[in-house]
């Protein structure tokens, strides 16, 4: 007996629908096919606004490209004609200094803030999402506030000092070659304070308490028991929020422009600033492009020195 | 048929009613099409059209409200929308770098030498630009020498803010300066401008200077300065760097001991915008700025407006110089819009340009020489001066072509930052020789 054509057609169409949710089902069962399809979203994203702008980067290096004109390729022209440029040894002395000299000051006030923040005080929560703001708000923002304070006419800080006779004239703290430095190392060091704090923070509340009683009853002193309890504990999240701090501290930019644009006369010019500044205000893009890719082998061995450090631990 | 008869039962004669059929017919005709000769036949093509207009922030407020309330005018009259944005001075060119690589923005308004950065990506506008220079009665000599690129109009030049000396008429008096009550009969070496500011200094009244990254009143300082004393970055053949030259370091040991005995230090770090606010709290008694202090001081501070006076820039061995290159409007090549673009720019040229200038009263000196005999110039005495300052005229890049490279050493800040280190550091020869190799990375 024939199956009538339609019915004949609807079973063939089941069929095939059963097999295909069949194989559905079974691709997202498996574990290695699963994880493609998951990875497929974030592998587009980071090659479209990753890789892509990152090989171009390279790719741009090693041309004279000008804005609005693609160039030829140079090869290592512009690396090597950056060493000797003057401003660019500049640049690359102030971003160590920059990078160097805040980031062990963010670690030590960001872990006393977390001993203070660790402790039973009132109104607690609302303290620590207080002290979070400097890291919350928009670093352009908070650092217009610290504009107005190093601003070379009205600040607040020379006013007082004046006033209490201690200075006879308004403090130069963005003029100053020296004070230049240190002033946009304290604005830095005042926005990455919270971010040590509140990554410690978390890693103090992961010590049991039981250790820090039975190290009291042992009678280990208070700086006995932060040395051998609380330091090894949070070791590990020290290191890692050290490590990204340096990483985002040699990539800064924002800061920098706000307060001085790399004056006076390039002081404080860091990476980020020189290569905006040459790539996008004096249109020399292949050349801003090698300032950039400069950054890219200090910041690469920290993370790999990261990512070692959380291959051991894991 | 009667007379009568041809007679409308309302009274009104066949004759008569065509007469005024006729003229309410050329009254409506004419109505309908007001708009469109006031915005010069507007054609189809701009209804719908979409234009993002790039322009640096006005230091005259009122004057970047007129021109917003210009564009919307053009755009409702025709059909278009017209967006409008003003970036800080500094800001600028990285957006329209920006906007040449990805688009998005039809017309930018261009600084000095701008124009031969981005030239592979600007619309050569040269009818327009020669159309409204004709009308014009031709362009003013400081616009020639800068607005071309290679004999090419890539924007329509739309002339410079004005900057000068602007001092406070007591404080000068004060010092002994004779005629310090009418700035147009100062004539001052920068020997004797330096004197003053260290007698000034003494008494508690400095002058400032900003010499910050910043794109205005720093290199409209510096650069002159290096004129006046007869160095400049590039000789004619655009090569030979003449900076080093030893009459430029004697002036720069010489502004190196101004800047202790007469300037607020503080002015390394200043930028266009610290010394109108030193200037008006009165921590300064003069300064190179544009006459924009003076309008907020009428605004805001009328004793000081009152006792505020310009004069020209001091004048060194070599002449009397003023940075002054044209600023330009230029459509990018990427727009999608160029023909309304085109059109916008002829009209608010041909028709609002002078309202424009007008209400800043002599802020922004004009592109053309119809307005050298202006009346407005006779409305205040105070803003007299400036109306000189295109005679002494010279662009980046001096004696070469304002090109490129001159862009590129003013967007380094080479000039700016060899006063900043001599002041500094305290070397001129070692400041010079550091701007001269700079140069010389650039030129050679």
């Amino acid at each position: 007996m024939s199956v009538p054509r339609a019915l004949s057609s609807t079973v063939g169409t089941t069929s095939s629908d059963a097999r295909m949710r069949r194989r559905r089902a079974g691709l997202l069962e498996r574990e290695a096919s699963l994880g493609v399809l998951l990875m497929v979203p974030g592998a587009l994203l980071l090659m479209v606004f990753m890789a892509y702008p990152f090989f171009l980067g390279i790719w741009l290096s090693l041309t004279d490209s000008m804005i609005g004109r693609m160039g030829r390729f140079v090869g290592l022209r512009n690396f090597v004609d950056l060493l000797g440029d003057d401003i660019f040894l500049q640049t690359t002395k102030n971003t160590f200094v920059y990078a160097m000299v805040t980031v062990p000051f963010k670690a030590t006030l960001g872990l006393g803030l977390a001993l203070v923040l660790n402790r039973a005080i009132r109104f607690s929560n609302g303290i620590r999402a207080a002290v979070m703001m400097p890291w919350i708000v928009p670093t352009a923002l908070s650092t217009l506030g610290w504009f107005m304070i190093f601003d070379p006419v009205f600040s607040p800080i020379s006013w007082l000092l004046r006033h209490l006779g201690l200075a006879t004239r308004n403090v130069n703290f963005l003029g100053d070659p020296v004070l230049a430095i240190s002033s946009v190392c304290l604005a830095n060091i005042w926005r990455g304070i919270p971010f040590f704090g509140i990554i410690i923070l978390a890693g103090l509340q992961a010590v049991p308490n039981e250790l820090h009683e039975a190290a009291a009853i042992d009678g280990a002193t208070t700086w006995q028991r932060f040395r051998h309890v609380t330091v090894p504990a949070i070791k590990g999240v020290v290191l890692i929020a050290t490590l990204l701090s340096i990483i985002w501290t040699f990539a800064d930019f924002q800061l920098i422009y706000v307060l001085t644009k790399g004056g006076p006369a390039n002081q404080t010019h860091i990476f980020g600033t020189y290569a905006y500044q040459i790539g996008l205000a004096a249109t020399e893009i292949g050349t801003g492009a090698t300032i950039a890719l400069y950054m890219f082998p200090i910041l690469a061995f920290f993370a790999v020195l990261l990512l070692l450090y959380l291959r051991r631990e894991d | 048929m009667s007379h009568v008869s041809t007679r409308m039962t309302s009274g009104v004669s066949r004759r008569r009613f065509l007469e005024r059929a006729g003229l309410a017919g050329i009254a409506v005709a004419t109505m309908g099409s007001l708009p469109r000769r006031a915005f010069g036949q507007a054609p189809a093509f701009l209804k719908g059209a979409r234009l993002a207009i790039l322009q640096g922030t006005y230091f005259i407020a009122p004057a970047q409200d007129l021109y917003k309330r210009e564009a919307q005018e053009w755009a409702k009259a025709v059909g278009a929308t017209v967006t409008t944005d003003f970036l800080n001075w500094p800001d600028l060119q990285p957006k329209i770098a920006a906007a040449v690589q990805a688009g998005g923005v039809d017309i930018v308004e261009l600084w000095p030498s701008w124009n031969w950065l981005y030239r592979d990506s600007l619309v050569d506008l040269t009818e327009l630009a020669e159309e409204v220079g004709r009308k014009g009665g031709g362009y003013q000599a400081y616009v020639l020498n800068s607005a071309r690129v290679s004999g090419r109009y890539l924007g329509i030049p739309s002339g410079q803010s004005n900057g000068s000396m602007a001092y406070r008429i007591s404080s000068f008096k004060e010092a002994g300066v004779a005629g310090a009550e009418d700035g147009r009969k100062l004539d001052m070496t920068w020997e004797q401008y330096f004197a003053l500011a260290k007698q000034l200094k003494a008494k508690g009244r400095p002058f400032g200077q900003a010499l910050g990254h910043s794109t205005g009143d720093p290199p409209s300082f510096c650069y002159p300065y290096m004129w006046s004393h007869g160095a400049m970055e590039v000789d004619r053949d655009g090569k030979t760097v003449l900076f080093n030259k030893p009459e430029f370091v004697d002036a720069m040991k010489r502004f190196i001991q101004a800047w202790k005995d007469g300037y607020d230090e503080t002015g390394t770090s200043w930028d266009d915008s610290n010394n109108n606010r030193a200037y008006l709290s009165g921590q300064i008694s003069s300064t190179f700025n544009g006459s924009s202090i003076y309008f907020a001081a009428k605004k805001d501070k009328p004793d000081i407006a009152q006792d505020t006076h310009h004069m020209l820039i001091p004048k060194g061995p070599a002449g009397r110089f003023y940075w002054l290159g044209s600023r330009t409007f230029a459509i990018l090549k990427s727009s999608k819009q160029v023909d309304a673009a085109k059109e916008y720019l002829r009209w608010w040229f041909g028709e609002k340009y002078d309202e424009w200038w007008r209400l800043q009263e002599g802020y922004h000196l004009p592109h053309v020489v119809k307005y050298d005999t202006d009346a407005l110039w006779e409305k205040d005495p105070k803003m007299a001066p400036f109306k000189d300052q295109p005679k002494y005229g010279r662009d980046l890049g001096y004696a070469g072509p304002p090109n490129e490279k001159a862009s590129l050493a003013y967007s380094k800040y080479i000039v700016v930052d060899t006063l900043a280190r001599a002041v500094q550091g305290g070397s001129a020869e070692a400041a010079v020789k550091w701007g001269a190799d700079q140069l010389q990375r650039i030129y050679g």
